[in-house]
């Protein structure tokens, strides 16, 4: 609920305040994140970067561009189910769950939390270091996989939070 | 057996002309920049025709993409500017003797969304500055392959195509699931085609001799007498890419043409029009000239990569293809030595004007690693007389002057037949680059072959591929890199029950063995090893077999088809089995390392009875932590038998294993109607699936570096005469997808050096009929520790470095840490004294 109640809060702002101000508060935002990547609690972290990514797509239009034509699912999950989150993308939008959605694009499933922080908290997440690690199992499509590091990583970089 | 004119074979007092200076000054000074034309085209194309959407596409709609693509890429006659480090543009003077251009770029990298371009993805903004290995690539490019390129390939490209295939398959087929799973944990094995097939050698000498038109003429008048609707589509296919071909190069006429309007000066116009002459005529025409041979030769293989992954396609016997053309000119008096040498080093930076794209992750198994294009000069003609001739010499030299790690240059030598001028001129060339180039001896590979089932006519004509792996040029698609098998990972499932540490012991991954801790034998334990090979064999081939039955359906390959000995007769392509020879081949990594544990497990266990299986998986599971003495114990190669000192019995091992891995293998048909063949050479690898591996028997600790290709491990075989002799007594029949047997020297060693650098390798490569068939194979870096650790400080110093890796020649800087210090520590042998010499580890 109250996840839905930033999320207005936000699209009302997007009407009435500049783009720079607007990244100033998803900032502040994102700081949170990172303090919470650097804290104990884990299970918010997931959730913390999909609703960044969910407002970052609602405020910028160029980052927004990577939804165009982009339909995909997806659930980031630890082993222990502890931790779960599902996005999904479709008509240009993305939206957000707090639990594993059924039949997703792929699942990204990390062997422990610790995997999961390290991918997190990595200057540059890459799927490809996490299974070089044996850190994540992935079943469905990789590519999409890869797409999603790519916007992870954009917006850390847009953010100033890598 | 042609004449040798050349009154001196080093060909010293011929050097690198300023034009050639000019260009390799800039070739080094470049970073690779990332060139998006080709996967923008062949996108926009494959929307035009509705590609990929498919269930199947044929040779005829992959021929239209293109043909269509070569319309409308650029043609690339002059570079004007490069980047360097930090991405920083410069300008260059470009007065190469080949117009063309692989990319756009001067040094590219081409980006094949088809298959693996895609793993780009996470880390295109980061590329130009990531540590190892960056690529220049700009905004705008980003922008264009995030938004417009990459989401055409999601669900199309042959890596997520098969991924489909193996859920569709799964009531049918239960194995391919399991082995795409075992791929994805990345310590088992790697295979290739999800990246490429490639790996292989055109026959140039069709083009060369007929023209392209004369191919496409032939490929017509077959169709029109085919009887069914394949090899009529697949005879199409030939004359329409043939066709393709021509037209991108009057196309590099024309844009020669129209710059030599508005050159500055004489000369360079002059040049510029000569190009164009050259292009109007070659290659839709037989060539007439060396220039025009080499011409034919550089457009084919730019067509050939636009239509496959700059990953190991090779350009064979040169030396022999272009001889005649070479000989006449000279004869004419229309070409002298130093016209040669000038145009060879002009096309050899041409063929190394791009990089393969290798993701950060990449950097770790595959670092440094070039597109592995070898030349092979040298050898026997398929009569089995020498075939060395004077190009032989100057296609050394120019290898000598530019030491680039691309083209990657393989010298045949057959004892007895070569004469031994040519091999001391071919150890002269190592010492002198300290890595270059490798040396294969003709005996042992052409018994290799015909083992395999090829005529000796077929197999005297081989020519190396890749790294090292021998291949009859022209007629065997033979997929060299197939598979990359991690061997340790099946003696880690021999030791934990078919569990492995990397995995999660508690995770079963293939079938139960048993629990080695009650074997009464070794031979016990040696046969639950020899079923874990098997399985792992059989699920790395069901994985292959899948993969390039994907191939099958969506890759086609007109374009190498046509310059193949085998389709046009069969009329078909060669991913359908149209090739004369088709086979796969492996990789095997971790052999010494394997035969030492063995070896080991063998002698403290079961001969010795010096501890217990138990108390031995005690210590692996704790890393040695605790247990050094036993490590020590080990390693020491006086206390524990091992492979490269002439040992008995780590040499029973050695053959029983080299002889298993060929009969599984061996026996294993592939997607094409032919078998897979084993090799041990072992690119990065052995660093990337040591980095992945734990403790092992043979006293390794975990995350160590294996040992690379064939060669004896690191530091434990003091005398180099019976590591010479250990490895050269593998028959070679068990070997036939080459070897890499890196041998390290200390330079300096004076006069005689050279001397006993030949001696060396003549008795490594010395048959005894019915007892050894000499070895294969064997690559060289004659480079002081020193250098390499100066290397290691300052990188920037030491920008042309070059070294043997494990098949291939790569730049020193541009290896990664764990390479580096694998190559450093590296068994170093004195050669004044035939023994190792003793140096701290890093």
């Amino acid at each position: 609920m109250l996840g839905r109640i930033r999320q207005l809060f936000w699209k009302i702002a997007t009407l009435f305040r500049s783009e720079s101000w607007l990244l100033k508060k998803v900032r502040h935002e994102a700081q949170a994140l990172k303090d919470e990547l650097e804290g104990t609690l884990t299970d918010k972290a997931v959730e913390l970067l999909l609703y960044a990514m969910d407002v970052a797509f609602l405020l910028l239009a160029n980052y927004r561009r990577n939804l165009r034509g982009f339909t995909g699912s997806y659930v980031l999950r630890t082993a222990d189910n502890k931790v779960a989150a599902s996005a999904l993308f479709a008509n240009q939008k993305m939206s957000v769950r707090r639990e594993a959605i059924a039949s997703p694009t792929v699942t990204v499933t990390f062997k422990t939390a610790q995997a999961l922080r390290r991918f997190l908290s990595a200057k540059e997440p890459d799927i490809l270091d996490s299974l070089l690690a044996n850190d994540v199992e992935v079943e469905g499509n990789l590519n999409y996989v890869y797409k999603f590091c790519f916007m992870a990583r954009d917006l850390t970089r847009r953010l100033g939070i890598s | 057996m042609p004449p040798i004119t050349l009154s001196d074979l080093s060909l010293e007092r011929h050097v690198l002309s300023p034009r050639v200076e000019a260009l390799r000054k800039a070739y080094f000074r470049a970073m690779p920049e990332v060139c998006i034309e080709r996967a923008s085209l062949v996108t926009e194309v494959s929307r035009e025709l509705g590609l990929f959407r498919k269930s199947r596409i044929s040779p005829l709609e992959k021929a239209r993409l293109y043909r269509r693509v070569f319309e409308r890429r650029t043609p690339v006659v002059r570079h004007r500017t490069a980047r360097e480090l930090g991405s920083v543009p410069f300008e260059l003077s470009d007065r190469s003797l080949f117009a063309g251009s692989t990319t756009t770029r001067f040094k590219g990298v081409p980006l094949y969304p088809e298959f693996m371009a895609l793993a780009l993805w996470p880390e295109l903004q980061t590329l130009s500055t990531r540590e190892h290995n960056p690529y220049a690539i700009t905004h705008e490019q980003v922008r264009v392959l995030n938004e417009d390129i990459f989401p055409f390939w999601l669900e199309c490209n042959i890596s997520e195509r098969g991924r489909k295939r193996s859920v569709l398959d799964q009531a049918t087929a239960p194995d391919e699931a399991m082995a795409i799973k075992l791929l994805d944990y990345l310590v088992f094995f790697l295979t290739s085609k999800p990246n490429c097939i490639s790996h292989t050698i055109p026959d140039f000498s069709q083009a060369i001799d007929f023209g392209l038109r004369g191919i496409a003429d032939r490929a017509n008048q077959k169709g029109a007498a085919s009887t069914d609707d394949e090899s009529w589509d697949f005879y199409a296919a030939i004359a329409l890419a043939m066709e393709g071909i021509v037209a991108y190069s009057q196309r590099l006429a024309a844009e020669a043409r129209r710059l030599a309007a508005g050159a500055s000066n004489g000369q360079e116009r002059d040049e510029l029009l000569a190009l164009a002459e050259i292009h109007d005529r070659v290659p839709e025409r037989p060539a007439r000239s060396f220039r025009e041979g080499l011409t034919t030769v550089w457009m084919c293989w730019v067509a050939a990569h636009l239509e496959n992954s700059n990953v190991g396609l090779s350009l064979g016997r040169l030396d022999q293809v272009l001889y005649p053309l070479y000989a006449k000119d000279v004869a004419d008096g229309d070409l002298t030595i130093d016209d040669a040498i000038e145009l060879l080093c002009c096309l050899w930076l041409k063929i190394g004007d791009h990089v393969p794209t290798v993701p950060s992750a990449g950097e770790q198994l595959f670092g440094g690693t070039g597109s592995n294009q070898a030349i092979t000069v040298g050898g026997v003609d398929k009569d089995g007389n020498d075939a060395v001739n004077d190009l032989t010499y100057i296609m050394l030299r120019a290898t000598e002057l530019l030491k680039l790690r691309d083209p990657n240059l393989n010298a045949r030598y057959y004892p007895g037949v070569n004469p031994p001028a040519y091999l001391w001129r071919l150890c002269d060339v190592n010492l002198k680059t300290k890595a270059t180039p490798a040396l294969h001896n003709d005996q042992a590979v052409i018994a290799a072959l015909m083992a395999k089932g090829e005529t000796i006519e077929q197999a005297r004509d081989y020519g190396i591929v890749g790294c090292v792996e021998p291949t009859s040029s022209g007629r065997a698609y033979g997929h060299s890199g197939s598979i990359l098998m991690n061997l340790i990972s099946a003696l880690e499932m021999a030791l934990f029950n078919s569990e492995h540490r990397h995995t999660g012991l508690g995770v079963l991954i293939s079938k139960r063995t048993g629990d080695p801790r009650v074997c009464e034998t070794f031979e016990e334990f040696q046969a639950a090893f020899a079923l874990q090979i098997a399985w792992l064999v059989e699920q790395a081939t069901t994985l292959n077999n899948l993969y390039g039955r994907i191939h099958q359906e969506f890759y086609p390959t007109p374009i190498l088809s046509a310059l193949f000995e085998g389709p046009m007769d069969k009329g078909k392509d060669l991913i359908q089995g149209g090739a004369t020879i088709n086979s796969s081949g492996v990789g095997v990594i971790g052999f010494a390392d394997v035969v030492d544990s063995l070896a080991a497990i063998e002698r403290v266990v079961f001969v010795e009875k010096s501890m217990t299986f138990a108390d031995l998986l005690t210590a692996l599971q704790a890393d040695f932590v605790g247990f050094e003495a036993l490590r020590l114990r080990l390693r020491n190669e006086e206390r524990t038998p091992k492979y490269g000192n002439e040992d008995a019995a780590a040499n029973a091992i050695a053959h029983w294993l080299a002889e298993l891995l060929d009969r599984l293998y061996g026996s294993t048909p592939n997607y094409r109607g032919g078998h897979y063949r084993v090799g041990y050479w072992t690119m990065t690898n052995h660093a990337g699936f040591g980095r992945l591996s734990q403790a092992t028997p043979n006293g390794r600790s975990a995350g160590q570096n294996f040992t690379s290709g064939i060669t004896p491990v690191a530091g434990e075989t003091p005398s180099l005469t019976k590591a010479l002799n250990s490895v050269a007594s593998l028959p070679s029949k068990w070997l036939a997808n080459g070897v890499a047997f890196n041998v390290k020297y200390m330079p300096g060693g004076g006069a005689q050096m050279l001397d006993r650098f030949v001696d060396a390798v003549e008795t490594y490569f010395a048959a005894v009929p019915g007892r050894r068939s000499g070895g294969m194979e064997i690559q060289f870096n004659v480079i002081a520790r020193e250098t390499f650790e100066k290397a290691m400080g300052n990188p920037d110093a030491y920008p042309d470095l070059l070294v043997r890796v494990s098949g291939y020649t790569a730049y020193f800087k541009d290896l990664n840490p764990q390479m580096q210090k694998e190559i450093i520590e590296r068994t170093t042998y004195d050669l004044s004294t035939g023994h190792a010499v003793q140096f701290p580890t890093v």
